[in-house]
């Protein structure tokens, strides 16, 4: 049975080829998304060992409690810098400083979007920063380095003198002596850094103590029990090998993420081969009907006819996998040249590797998913009658719709349908709970599509037809009876591409919806022309800012918004008080006045702490000690308000008079645009942190990370479309096998060579749209269901554009899954096909 | 003048001269057709018989424009067959010839109507509603043309495929073994069905067979024996058929 087996593979390569693209297309990806992480995490490791090399032991002080409100994190004091240095095999040590020290862009504003942080360079052995153009500040007080991205970015060169502002925001220049790479550092990596010498940072800073002390020493391990035993509690102590391990476990986490991500799409992509793999191998199966009946003719039993279609899946599984194993191997080389090229803030030193377990689940998977998608094929193939050898005629499969199937469908979709209609009516928005049923119920509803698929092909080829019917002629009219001729074959076929768009247009709703719930939550709530902000909304605007602008005629309405930390029992709470016309939206309680011993607080840190309207909640405050506050109101959360809000006097009397973290400014109506910039801009020309900001460019910026998400996940789709054009070319291919006596029958008639190949791309053009047809309904109903579970009050859009187009493409990419079959069934001879079995 | 003698002064509506196909290459070289002259006449019933292999199918491929001679000419009407391309004979076969084959005539998503009125539509010619009619009542279909083809007898199929090839008014219809597939009642049908054609609406009829009763309908019968034309009957009788292939094959 295996020569048989191998015959056969020869037999039909191309249809092989075709089906061994989809396997070799999904394991690609899943195996360059291994390749990649793999990849990077070596990169990680590798920098975050040449670092730490340096380092004999690190002392930190010990990690934060999580879920505490961010507040300036814990140091070590300069005394154990000078205590460690003391100790006896320590060669060298260096606290490592670091704090918020603006760089001023030559706009002369704070460049960037968050502050840059400052940090110390250290000088000697114990030096981590790796210079990558020009020196390191050395001993200079007066010079600095920047990491090459910002600097990049605003413009600076070696030889520049770029300006800083120290923790008091007071001006200070520096020589730009050189360039470094923040590295595995993502804080750095992210806020962009100055480098300074230790006595510089310390001074920039205002930080006296060290986030981290590098000793340098020999017998780490041994250092490591001496310095334990004389840092005491609250304090870690690791040899540089820990430090390394740490570090790069950080660093995964993230890259973990971004992996999981992508191989959720990989999965996708599989279940698509998946169906196409079925499709591949229930089309060879009836091809070689005749064949496999003549083998149970000449004696085999169906055992060994079951165990040679298996076969044949497993050499494809296997040979397909391999070559998407290389495939993952070049996907994970370009992308890292990709990402090189971009100066992607990740390490893409490290050599790409296909390491042993990347091997074993690509090859795994693909075996699994060939050989899983065989089985019903080869189960069919067992039970061909041997009188079938002696049958002339394919005889057309019939489809009724079974009780059975309308069972089952109903079943499933009832389930499905009511388990997400109770999660996406009943159940509270927000909650991972929710989403979780609302996905299970649209997982039940795609299982009832799917079965009831078969039943609903004609219907649909009847309904997408209607137009091409008219237009085509015969050829149309031709096209769409095939196409609802196998209902089931074109029931799979269909699904595969379906998945894709279901997902293509869940995903374009729920980013149309997103932005219009944003849109209409702007309009609503914040309704704003202008935002006076600090990089970090630290309490950084003056308020004489706010009240100068509140003198301006031109101006309707000016917000001071100001807030500061306290603690509430043993948590930390963000508590201030806003001035100005601003009219938050009040979920329960009452927001007319604010009085004394009075507090508004946003639902959501409401429903952390479990406070109500009327109950009392305990602040502890600078100036009036504990004081007592009564909550009179819950606010939503997307209004710009603080956690906690108080009137403006008792908030001054109880904290003092803190400055305004942020202004909120719109301008009367017929005022020029640039006039009123102008003066936005000239209240806070004298101060550089504070940057202003208007609400179409932050719009502009939402809607650019709403698009790029939505072009991100569209393309990572875009494979699994991919894939399922694959099936759609495999089963017009069979068609064109099936029928070829009727093509040729057609020809005999006076059809032409290029009217038969209408045929098929239009009978194409009908699968692609009824799959995408189903796909889109599904996606808008799970796009409505999703958008209800995201958060309440959400709105639903439909990108109707966006859908359209995607409708279209899919009709477009049927019609090009369509040439070559077609091609092959116009060039076949008359006289051949007519005497054809 | 009558019907007859009209014919009788047309020119033939197929003649082929020097006509000869090969298959394959060097020692596989299958010489079907060695050098045929025949010319089928306007209005006219032509059998085609011979023994299998003689030739006959190919002959009939090569006169139809659905394979091409190696060497010789072929003219339908005052149309030459060869040198055309594809295109050109796929056209010259929808509007001048009509055909008829021994099985898988029909389509099976159409009607009988859909069926018989293809040729037009592929055409994207009206169709004469009286010939129509009078083409259905002739083969009395006219109760089943809402069928399907699986839902009609072998038989009926066969009238369906008669029809569809008299709707369009060929200039010929070449019929492959038609009767090749049914019993000998609906077989007797079918070939009267032809003869009336011919009789009533002036078609001209090609048909190629092995049965010497089939054969027997028709006006005149050429033998080709080798890939050649070495016999011919006017007015047969199945016993003359008979007798002349037991002498080709003797």
């Amino acid at each position: 049975m295996l020569k048989t087996a191998m015959a056969g593979l020869r037999a039909h390569t191309l249809r092989l080829l075709l089906t061994s693209l989809a396997i070799t297309l999904g394991v690609g990806f899943i195996a360059g998304t291994f390749v990649l992480t793999d990849t990077i995490k070596a990169g990680f490791g590798q920098r975050v060992t040449a670092e730490a090399d340096k380092v004999a032991v690190a002392v930190l002080p010990k990690a934060e409690r999580p879920g505490a409100e961010p507040s300036t994190p814990s140091t070590l004091p300069p005394s154990l810098l000078e205590r460690l240095r003391a100790l006896p095999g320590v060669t060298d040590a260096q606290g490592l400083t670091r704090g918020r020290t603006p760089l001023i862009g030559k706009d002369g504003k704070a460049a960037g979007d968050m502050p840059t942080s400052g940090v110390s360079v250290a000088s000697g052995p114990l030096n981590r920063t790796t210079i990558v153009a020009g020196t390191g500040p050395g001993s200079d007080d007066a010079a600095a380095v920047l990491d090459e991205n910002t600097a990049k970015a605003e413009g600076f060169r070696v030889g520049d003198t770029i300006t800083v502002l120290d923790h008091t925001g007071a001006r200070h220049p520096f020589k730009l002596v050189g360039l470094f790479d923040p590295g595995v550092d993502q804080e750095l990596a992210y806020t962009g850094a100055v480098g300074f010498t230790p006595a510089a940072a310390a001074r920039m800073t205002g930080e006296a103590g060290f986030r981290e002390i590098d000793l340098a020493g020999a017998d780490p391990a041994r250092l490591k029990q001496a310095v334990a035993a004389t840092v005491g509690a609250g304090v870690e102590v690791m040899t540089g090998t820990e430090l390394a391990a740490r570090l790069a476990a950080q660093a995964g986490v993230e890259i973990d993420a971004m992996s999981l991500a992508l191989l959720m799409f990989g999965l996708v992509a599989m279940m698509v081969a998946a169906l196409v793999i079925y499709n591949t191998f229930n089309i060879l199966v009836a091809q070689r009907t005749k064949e496999m009946a003549l083998l149970r003719c000449v004696g085999a039993t169906r055992g060994q006819v079951f165990g040679s279609i298996l076969i044949e899946s497993v050499v494809v599984g296997l040979l397909s996998s391999g070559l998407g194993l290389l495939a993952g191997y070049g996907l994970g080389v370009v992308t890292m040249r990709v990402l090189e090229a971009f100066d992607a803030p990740l390490p893409t030193g490290a050599a790409v590797t296909l390491t042993p377990s990347t091997i074993a689940v690509g090859l795994a998977l693909g075996l699994v998913v060939t050989v899983g998608a065989a089985l019903l094929p080869a189960r069919t193939a067992t039970r061909v009658a041997p009188v079938a050898a002696l049958r002339t005629q394919v005889e057309e499969q019939t489809f009724r719709t079974g009780v059975l199937r309308m069972l089952f469908a109903g079943l499933f979709l009832a389930a499905g349908l009511g388990t997400a209609g109770v999660g996406a009516l009943a159940l509270q928005p927000g909650q991972p709970s929710t989403l979780i049923v609302v996905m299970a119920g649209g997982a039940l509803t795609f299982l009832g599509v799917l079965i009831l698929g078969p039943v609903l092909v004609r219907p649909l080829s009847a309904l997408v037809g209607w137009v091409p019917r008219r237009l085509f002629g015969v050829p149309g009219r031709l096209a769409v009876d095939n196409s609802g001729r196998n209902p089931k074959r074109a029931a799979t076929t269909t699904v595969a591409l379906t998945i894709g768009v279901t997902l293509m247009t869940l995903i374009s709703v729920v980013t149309a919806s997103t932005r219009a719930t944003m849109d209409a939550k702007l309009d609503e709530q914040f309704p704003i022309d202008y935002m006076l902000a600090s990089q970090d909304r630290e309490a950084a605007v003056p308020r004489s800012v706010g009240a100068s602008l509140r003198q301006r005629p031109e101006l309707r309405d000016v917000v001071q918004i100001r807030q500061t930390t306290a603690t509430s029992g043993a948590r930390r709470v963000r508590i201030g008080a806003y001035e100005g016309p601003l009219q938050p939206v009040v979920k329960a309680g009452s927001l007319r006045d604010l009085g004394p011993g009075e507090v508004a607080v946003r639902a959501a840190t409401a429903a952390e702490f479990g406070w109500r309207v009327g109950g009392t909640v305990p602040v502890k405050t600078k100036r009036a000690g504990t004081v007592s506050l009564t909550v009179v109101a819950l606010v939503d959360d997307d209004t710009p308000i603080p956690s906690l809000t108080m009137a403006p006097a008792q908030f001054d009397s109880a904290f003092g008079a803190v400055p305004d973290s942020s202004v909120l400014v719109n301008v009367e109506d017929g005022i020029s645009p640039d006039h009123a910039r102008n003066l936005v801009d000239a209240a806070v020309a004298a101060y550089p942190t504070v940057k202003v900001s208007s609400s179409t460019a932050v719009r502009g910026e939402f809607d650019e990370a709403l698009d790029m998400l939505l072009m991100i996940v569209t393309g990572l789709l875009g494979l699994a479309v991919l894939i399922s054009l694959l099936g759609i070319a495999n089963t017009l291919a069979l068609s064109v096998h099936e029928r070829t006596r009727e093509s040729a029958l057609l020809r005999a008639l006076g059809l032409t060579r290029s009217q038969l190949r209408r045929t098929l791309s239009v009978e194409a053009l009908v699968l692609g749209l009824i799959g995408a047809l189903i796909g889109v309904v599904l996606g808008l109903v799970f796009g409505w269901a999703a958008v209800r579970v995201m958060a309440d009050g959400a709105r639903y859009a439909v990108p109707g554009g966006q859908i359209a187009m995607l409708v279209a493409l899919s009709g477009l990419a049927g019609v090009l899954a369509a040439v070559l079959p077609a091609r092959r069934a116009a060039r076949a001879s008359i006289v051949g096909s007519l005497a054809a079995g | 003048m009558t019907l007859t003698e009209t014919r009788r002064h047309a020119p033939p509506a197929v003649v082929a001269r020097g006509l000869t196909k090969v298959y394959g290459q060097g020692d596989a070289r299958v010489h079907a057709l060695r050098g045929v002259d025949v010319a089928f006449a306007t209005g006219a019933f032509t059998a085609i018989m011979g023994p299998s292999g003689s030739g006959k199918s190919t002959l009939m491929h090569c006169l139809a424009g659905l394979d091409t001679a190696t060497s010789g000419t072929v003219h339908i009407g005052d149309v030459e067959l060869t040198g055309l391309g594809d295109k050109q004979l796929t056209l010259l076969r929808r509007d001048r010839i009509g055909f008829i084959f021994q099985a898988f005539n029909l389509l099976p998503t159409l009607t009988a109507e859909q069926n018989i009125r293809l040729p037009l539509e592929i055409a994207a010619r009206q169709a004469d509603q009286v010939l129509f009619d009078r083409v259905v009542e002739t083969v009395g279909l006219k109760d089943r043309l809402g069928h399907r083809p699986t839902e009609l007898s072998g038989g009926q199929q066969q009238r369906v495929a008669v029809a569809r090839a008299l709707i369009s008014k060929p200039q010929v219809i070449f019929a492959d073994e038609p009767t090749g597939n049914l019993d000998s009642r609906s077989g007797a049908e079918v070939l009267s069905f032809l003869r009336t054609s011919v009789r009533e609406l002036g078609q001209t009829i090609v048909m190629v067979t092995h049965d010497p009763m089939a054969a027997a309908y028709a006006d005149r019968v050429v033998f080709l024996h080798d890939g050649e034309l070495v016999s011919e009957l006017v007015a047969p009788t199945p016993q003359g058929v008979l007798d002349t292939l037991m002498r080709l094959e003797g």
